[in-house]
């Protein structure tokens, strides 16, 4: 990002600079693909917002803003629970994939020991098994636990993230030796290294994985699919489904729905948008 | 260990040894948690996935699981739904492909002289979709496509054309299916090449230019092959990943269908588990999607392997 104002030679801007019928075009480019992106996002809240009797209006403003439909999505969904289950599912995940993933890039980063090449190509190699794959197994096992229908079942199997581990595990591989000699020749031991100097220390690199995480969770949809039997113990995402039925949908309560469960997200994503977007080209830049 | 707990006169002797102990352990101890996760989660259920594909059983607790051998790949393999959903799945990636990979790679080298503030703004408006839900996606874009009220279809009536079913039509819903889940990716993947194109070094392109090379013989030269780790990065978590992502939309707007053709193999295990309770067939064709993508996996890698040398 830093090297973008640097990347434009004088010559070069003479001829496609400014002003140039190629950055007229570019510019065209973008607002078309701009538009394409959004668009469908406003026209979500805009239909959310219509009264009933407006809602096939294909006016690119609403007339009269009404809350008609927010009202009747709470009423017909438990969507303010499920909303607060998404919640706490989400910040629990985020919570824990962090510590997990911290306490094993530390195991991974701090010591030679036998078999850590192996174990790190094991942590790595978990993306190549898709969740369909072991879909089966992880059901019959929550069902064994006897916890089907539980948020508990909706946060043990992201108890750890091998994303995490190997982006926190590369931090912590080029963070300065010399600062941590000089905590063991002050007698400190490991977990105090590891939690006083230098997770303070990645402070950033954890930010951008905690919003990361919470993003992807609150986004999840295949595994509370699995496993939900009411809603009252799903996530917001299984609530949205419920407005889709086969007689025919109901549009405005379905468009505040999906309005409310893209609202934190949206939230996040206005105030903190340059970090959001570093923390999801990190996960793809490795 | 024994022989120190016999002679109280060896315990002192115990201590150092147990420490040693305890530091050889030290690392094990703090990937403990995150690989028990790994071990009960992915690859113990992978490799009780890979026994059920053997068995035949319903999922009810009460019944029993038969051994049947190879007979649910048989059976699987004899299946047109099966193949459909294979050939689906490749109809996926070649219409992902473009749209994830070539077309953003057209724009951020097409648009990477643009200035940074206006730049800025287009990437946050073009990132939105990769934030948003996928059910909250698939819902928007059903109203969107709707056939009777969608906005896009009064739209296509006002052109004085008819209505299109969009996710109606056999022939169509694949691709508008394809189109969603691109939608979804477009600005996260022009973010990862624009990035990578500006990290290129502006004195080589200098330097071709001096020396008298068109812009499009420095794209060729120059940018491409400098690009190509990036974009094969980007091919390896289309082709990974890009079926996988497009499950929520096809749960959501079409259930597979109409008449099978939007099902994928990921979908398909889906119904074969849960739709039909069949495990065995679920967990064969999970073996086979497996063992297939980690094939093309490792292929991918040892070419991007291959690449790689550019980064420099």
């Amino acid at each position: 990002m830093t090297t973008e104002t640097t990347n434009t030679p004088l010559h070069h801007s003479r001829r496609f600079g400014p002003g140039g019928w190629e950055t007229g075009l570019g510019h065209a480019l973008m607002i078309l693909a701009s538009l394409i992106c959004v668009f469908p996002i406003y026209w979500m809240i805009v239909t959310s917002l219509r009264p009933e009797n407006a809602i096939f209006s294909t006016r690119l403003w609403p007339d009269a803003a009404s809350l008609d439909n927010y009202a009747y999505a709470l009423k017909a969904v438990p969507i303010t629970q499920m909303l607060v289950n998404t919640f706490i599912v989400s910040i629990a995940v985020t919570v824990i994939q962090i510590f997990t993933g911290i306490l094993a890039a530390y195991g991974f980063s701090r010591w030679k020991f036998r078999g850590s090449a192996i174990l790190f190509a094991a942590v790595a190699l978990t993306w190549l098994v898709p969740l369909q794959v072991v879909m089966i197994p992880n059901y019959l096992l929550v069902a064994r636990m006897g916890m089907i229908d539980t948020l508990g079942a909706l946060i043990l199997p992201h108890f750890a993230s091998a994303f995490a581990i190997m982006l926190l595990a590369q931090s912590m591989r080029s963070f300065p030796t010399e600062v941590i000699e000089a905590a063991h020749m002050d007698g400190a031991n490991h977990a105090h290294i590891l939690w006083h100097v230098i997770v303070p220390n990645l402070r950033g690199t954890i930010a951008s994985l905690a919003i990361l995480i919470f993003i992807t969770t609150w986004n999840e949809y295949f595994w509370p699919l699995l496993l939900t039997r009411s809603p009252e113990n799903s996530v917001i995402q299984i609530g949205l489904q419920m407005f889709i039925t086969s007689e025919g949908t109901q549009w405005g309560p379905l468009m505040a729905a999906s309005t409310m469960a893209s609202l934190p997200i949206l939230l996040v994503y206005l105030v903190l948008q340059r970090q959001v977007i570093a923390s999801f080209m990190k996960s793809g830049l490795r | 260990m024994s022989d120190i707990s016999l002679s109280p006169a060896a315990a002192p002797r115990a201590w150092p040894r147990l420490g040693r102990m305890y530091r050889a352990l030290r690392p094990y101890l703090y990937l403990f948690p995150a690989l028990a996760c790994f071990i009960i989660w992915i690859y113990e259920p992978l490799g009780r996935a890979f026994l059920l594909s053997f068995q035949q059983w319903n999922l009810l607790p009460t019944s029993p699981k038969i051994w049947v051998g190879l007979d649910n790949y048989r059976n699987i393999f004899d299946l047109p739904k099966f193949w459909q959903a294979l050939g689906n799945t490749g109809w996926y990636l070649v219409g992902l492909l473009p749209l994830t990979v070539a077309l953003p790679l057209a724009i951020a080298i097409f648009t990477q002289d643009l200035p940074a503030r206006s730049r800025n703004l287009y990437r946050a408006l073009i990132f939105v979709p990769m934030i948003v839900p996928p059910v909250v996606g698939a819902a928007v874009w059903r109203w969107l496509l709707d056939m009777n009220h969608g906005i896009i279809n009064l739209g296509l009536q006002s052109l004085g054309m008819e209505p299109v079913g969009f996710l109606s039509d056999p022939d169509l819903a694949l691709w508008t299916i394809t189109f969603i889940t691109g939608w979804k990716l477009i600005g996260f993947a022009m973010l990862i090449l624009s990035a990578a194109n500006a990290a290129i070094d502006g004195s080589l392109i200098e330097a071709a230019r001096l020396d008298g090379a068109s812009r499009w013989q420095v794209v060729r030269d120059i940018r491409l092959p400098l690009l190509s780790p990036t974009i094969l990065l980007l091919v390896l978590m289309v082709v990974l990943l890009g079926a996988q992502w497009s499950f929520a939309y096809i749960h959501v707007l079409t259930e597979g269908g109409p008449l099978g053709s939007t099902s994928n193999i990921y979908y398909l295990l889906w119904q074969f588990g849960f739709g039909s309770l069949s495990v065995g067939w679920s967990s064969a064709s999970a073996v086979i999607l497996f063992v297939g993508f980690g094939l093309m996996a490792m292929a991918l890698f040892a070419l991007k392997a291959r690449f790689t040398f550019h980064d420099d």
